[in-house]
This record gives C-alpha cells, structure tokens and sequence, in this order.
C-alpha cells in the first residue's frame, strides 16, 4: 500500500481499486468498441437509468451502458464542467441535471468525453422511479439519436407500497417485454431472467453485507470508497461480473474487520453522509473530515442499490423492488431511513449535500434535517454544491461551515 | 510581566484584532478596512494594539485566527468564524439565544444553548444579498456613502421595496426607483428593509429565539437594525463594538487552547 495515495486521499487505500479500474475499464473498453463486438451478435446498446430494471433488458441479450454512470465519470475526471458548458451553448439551462448536460454535451465533445464517449444507443430505456428529469433528458437522446425510448412509470409512494402501485408497473413490464421481443428478434426466456435475477440478488447481499460491516467501529471503509466501489454493481447489475466483484471486495473488507483496521486512522467522529458525490471534489471534500479524524460509516446515496429484492414471481418482486427505490418515497420515508441508520451505525453527526442538480433528492432535505435532529439530537449540516458542475462549489463557503460543524461536535 | 491572547479575525472587507487579559478582559481592539492585505494590515494592528497597552510580542501566549483570511495568518490555531462569534457573544451576553451575523460577503444566522454551545447554524448560500458588500453596491449606486445609509433610513416616511435577491438585478431596482422620483431616504430604508428580509430567511430555517443580537459591520447601520428588528418583531441587541466580537472569540479560543 503506498504511503504517497493515502497522503493524497487522507487515509486507507483499499487493494480492491485496482480490480475496481480493471473491470469498470473494461465494461467502458466493451462500450466503446461494441459496434465492433456487439453488432456482429445483434446485441442491442440501450442507455439506461440508474433505477431502470435492467434485468429484464439482460434477458433480452442488451448490453446497457449508464449515462448517469457516465456522469459520475466526467465529474470524476474533472471535464464535466466543460461538457455542462457544451450543452448549454445548446440550449440546456444551467438548472438542468449535471449528469444530463455532461452526457449531452459528451455527444459533440468527444475529444473531452472520457473513454470516447458511449456508444451509439439502438434504444433508450428510463424509468422514472428516480426523478423526472430523466423523462426529458432521455426523451432529448431519442430524438438525438432517433430511436426508440421504453419508459417505465413507477407511481410516487407516499405511504406504503401497495397492490396496486405494484400491479401497476407489472402491466408495464409486460408491455415492455412484448415489445422487445419485437424489437430485438428475441423470445422472452424466463430462465434466463430468473438466472439474472439471482445474480443481481446476489451482487446485492453482498453490497449489504459490505455496508453493513462497516457498523464495526472503527469502520473498515470511509464513504468515498463505496462511492467509487458502487460502479459495478449500478453498471455491472444482473452479472456474474458483478457478484465476483463484490466477493473480492467483502474480501479485503472482511480482512479489515478481524484486524481491528480502520479505514481513517484513530476514528474519533462517526458521521453519515446524505445525498450523491461531489465527484470532482472526492478526496479533497472528506479531508477536511478525516484531518480531524471523522470517519463517514454510512450513506443514503450508496443504500439506493442495497434495496431488498422482494420473493416470489420474478417479474412481481421486480416491479415492486423498483417502486419502492427511496427517492420514490415521501420526507417522513426519508428521514425515517436516516434515524435507523444512525442508530444502527453509532453516528455522531450527519452531512447533507445540498446538490444543485439532484432537485427529488435536495428539495426536501431541510425538513428531514429538522426532524432527524429532532428525533435523535443528532446536528446535521447541510453544504451547498453540485455532483458534477464545479461551478456550484464554492471552497470557502464549504471550508468554514465544515469547520463549524466539527467545532460543534469537538466541543461535545 | 503578564500573559495576553489574541484574536485575528480577517474578513472579506476588514480586519479586527483583539488583545485580551488572563481574566478574559479586552486590553485592546482594532479594525481596519482590508482588502488585499489582510494578513499585512492585521500585523499592523497587533502592532499598534501592543505599542499602545506597553506589551512585548511574547507575552502574547497564543494566537487564534479566524475569518477568510485565518488558514494564512501565522496563528496557534484556526477557528471558524461560527464558532468565534459565539464563543465571543456568550462571553459578553450570556443570555443571547440567537446571533445574526452580517459580515462583509456573508450573513450567518446562529443558535446557541447553554453556556454559549452552537446548537445550529446557517449561512447565507452563494450569494451575497443582503451582506455588508450588497449595501456598499447599493451606495454607489445612490452616490452617497455606505456609513450615511443608516441615518438616511431613519428619516424615511415611506418605503421603496426592493423586491429582488440578486445583488445586481436589485441595483437595476433601485436606479429604476431614482429614475421613478422616488426619494432617497425612502430607497434606502427599502434597501435596509431587503437586507432583513434576506436574513429573516437565513433565520427561520433555525427557528429564531430571544434574545436576538445583532454583530458585524451591518450593525453599525441603524437603518438595518431597525429593519431587523421590525421583521422580526423583537427589540435586537447590538453590542457596543459589534465588528470585534469574532476576533474577541478568538482571542478567547486562544485563552482555552493555551489552559487546556
């Protein structure tokens, strides 16, 4: 382990990064020279929502590439400002999402667009269970790329989930799959789906159990590893890949577990985190934190592919897996979720990422603030930025409400 | 020979110093319009302060720095600007409850608990409505001087709303009001009352509880505390140096990072 990459990111690297860089590198290799691969097969290229049942595009031999993958991507790599910038030139309004102007923009920007870009779609695929934006941005691709669009629409959840809400979206699946029998000249093969199934299932349990370990204090893993670890199971869902993956990682983080390691050395704080990355800002964001020996144990945003995949008949447990995705469920839903966890992971405090482009995941957040707050007297701090466009960040504004924020929690 | 501490707080327009005794009593205090020479201009005045209470540098025990400018003065510790004005103001007023803090570019909003403890807080977001940067713009664009506003404002029988949040766009406002005849008195006092308005906001996300204080340099300007007080339908205290009081946590901060 080199001393110089825990310098740079402020604590323990994990050795489960470099097979994180081989396998996504590979997916994104695969994406990029499909039309020589894929084509050839007649396995269709469809760009997908995160929260889309891909399962069922799987059954049908598609190779799904995530645009919001993608987005996470170009913040990562720092060119999503330049991208957002392409797309409004456009037309796009700075207000839009800045994983949809970075995927717009990384259309006509190819010299920008890490990995070359993605592949030209055969078909869109959006379920909405998300947000909205996905509805319109999407909806720009299709007529950008002139093909098809499948949309799956997952009523709101204010409550409960019920029969029909779950009915509801099954009607939907089976529509969907009669027309991608047409579409792509294949049978429908329950079989197969089912196999898929059980390996997102699986990719799953294991994505819990690796959050869940880190209830162990002190935590074998500090928030920005399950950022970037969540790639394969958002883009690799429903494979064998995926499943390999996530063994290797429980692995290394087992490892960690039995030997009392933590992930920031002389854990003093335990804070959760609300809300997406700030990708461009990784490392330097949480240094801030672990200068001062606060560990981040658990998240909302990486708990989205945690979700239970319920029994029964695959295409029933899929449908109502999907509805019930927690940006689909009301404030009380929400702020529920973060007292549980904040119990179960011994928190200290919580940070929430105001992000200007995520409007389902920020709008409601001062209210769950004040409730959480108010059910576990808890302080949360809420930091105004974006995943994706550096310029909603501002330093100083960030470094002094940090900074007050762990004042509060070092005076206590 | 006695021991002293000191608190330097840097901000985006001024400078504050101050110089404090062991029993936490201030020797000295000194504020200064800035710019670019923060780290410069805050030499100057520690200087000045020690000249003038006959004090050597090293009996200066420990040095806390705050505001913009703290990561580069060369101080023991760097602490928030939050944290300072709160440990400043329970020091002075125990029984605040609420601190509204207008700086230079930014307004704050804090809430304490028992003994001066932050409970929460809130700052304005990018942007720097209704700061102490917002009244200078507006000044310029009234041509009169950013220290007349508050009297003006005090002599206004009606008041010319400015409906805007954006710094900018509430310049426009107010030439479109010169240009209207409004008068000026009564511009001004719209351009106080848009600066509670703003921090009301800030506030009520916290749920604001008495007693209220007012600090920073937007303090000294009579005209906002009678907005703020107004719009919040409270009596809102102002201490006597509002602009210092920061630098007085720090010094303060200094003194307990040096007992402890």
């Amino acid at each position: 382990m080199s001393k110089n990459k825990q310098a740079a990111k402020g604590y323990l690297p994990l050795d489960t990064t470099k097979k994180l860089k081989s396998t996504m590198g590979k997916h994104y290799l695969l994406a990029r020279y499909h039309k020589y691969w894929g084509r050839p097969l007649n396995k269709k290229v469809a760009w997908v929502t995160s929260g889309f049942p891909v399962e069922i595009l799987r059954a049908f031999n598609v190779f799904p590439v995530y645009p919001e993958n993608y987005g996470a991507v170009c913040g990562t790599a720092r060119v999503s400002t330049e991208l957002c910038k392409e797309a409004e030139s456009a037309g796009y309004l700075q207000d839009l999402c800045s994983y949809a102007r970075s995927n717009i923009g990384s259309i006509t920007r190819k010299d920008l667009a890490p990995a070359g870009g993605l592949p030209k779609p055969d078909f869109i695929a959006i379920c909405n269970n998300i947000c909205g934006t996905v509805l319109k941005w999407y909806e720009s691709l299709a007529r950008i790329y002139n093909v098809p669009m499948f949309i799956i629409d997952t009523p709101f959840i204010v409550d409960r989930v019920e029969e029909h809400h779950v009915q509801y979206v099954l009607d939907q699946f089976k529509n969907l799959i009669s027309e991608l029998e047409q579409f792509t000249g294949r049978q429908f093969d329950l079989a197969k789906l089912e196999r898929i199934i059980s390996y997102s299932d699986e990719s799953i349990k294991l994505w819990q159990e690796i959050r869940s370990l880190c209830k162990t204090k002190p935590s074998p893993l500090n928030i920005p590893d399950m950022f970037l670890h969540l790639a394969p199971i958002v883009s690799l869902r429903g494979t064998a890949e995926a499943v390999n993956y996530y063994k290797t990682f429980r692995g290394e983080v087992l490892t960690r577990v039995k030997n009392g390691v933590a992930a920031v050395p002389g854990e003093k704080y335990r804070l959760l985190w609300d809300n997406i990355a700030i990708w461009y800002k990784l490392f330097a964001f949480f240094k801030m934190f672990t200068e001062r020996k606060a560990s981040f144990v658990v998240d909302t945003y990486s708990g989205g592919w945690a979700m239970d995949l319920y029994l029964g008949n695959p295409l029933e447990s899929l449908a109502e897996t999907y509805t019930a995705i927690f940006l689909n469920r009301s404030v009380e839903f929400r702020a529920q979720q973060i007292v549980e966890l904040i119990g179960e992971y011994q928190v200290d405090g919580f940070v929430m990422h105001s992000n200007r482009s995520c409007k389902p995941y920020s709008l409601v957040q001062e209210e769950v603030r004040r409730i959480v707050t108010k059910q576990t007297g808890i302080p949360g701090v809420l930091i105004e930025a974006d995943m994706a466009d550096s310029r909603a960040y501002s330093e100083e504004q960030v470094r002094t409400r940090v900074q007050a924020f762990m004042e509060t929690l070092e005076i206590i | 020979m006695g021991e002293f501490y000191l608190g330097v707080d840097i901000g985006s327009l001024t400078v504050k110093v101050v110089l404090i005794n062991t029993s936490g009593e201030i020797i000295g205090s000194g504020v200064k319009r800035a710019g670019f020479k923060g780290i410069e201009y805050a030499t100057e005045l520690r200087g000045r302060l020690l000249d003038e209470a006959g004090i050597a540098l090293d009996q200066i025990v420990a040095t806390v720095a705050t505001g913009y400018g703290r990561l580069n003065f060369p101080a023991d510790k760097e602490v928030s600007e939050i944290s300072c004005q709160a440990k400043g103001i329970a020091h002075l007023f125990p029984d605040v409850k609420t601190i509204i803090d207008i700086g230079g570019q930014d307004s704050k909003v804090i809430k304490l608990g028992l003994n001066g403890r932050i409970i929460d807080f809130n700052m304005n977001d990018k942007c720097a409505a209704g700061t102490g940067r917002f009244l200078e713009v507006m000044a310029h664009a009234l041509e009169i001087k950013v220290e007349e506003i508050g009297a003006l404002a005090l002599l206004a029988t009606e008041v010319s709303s400015i409906s805007s949040t954006c710094t900018v766009f509430a310049e426009s406002e107010v030439i479109s009001h010169i240009a209207q005849g409004s008068s000026l008195e009564g511009i001004v006092a719209g351009i106080c009352q848009s600066v509670a308005e703003r921090v009301y906001a800030l506030a009520r996300r916290i749920n604001p509880e008495p007693v209220i204080l007012l600090t920073g340099g937007v303090a000294l300007n009579e005209g906002v505390v009678k907005a703020v007080s107004k719009k919040f339908a409270a009596n809102i205290l102002v201490p006597p140096l509002p602009q210092i009081t920061a630098a007085l946590g720090a010094a303060l901060a200094a003194k307990s990072i040096s007992e402890d």
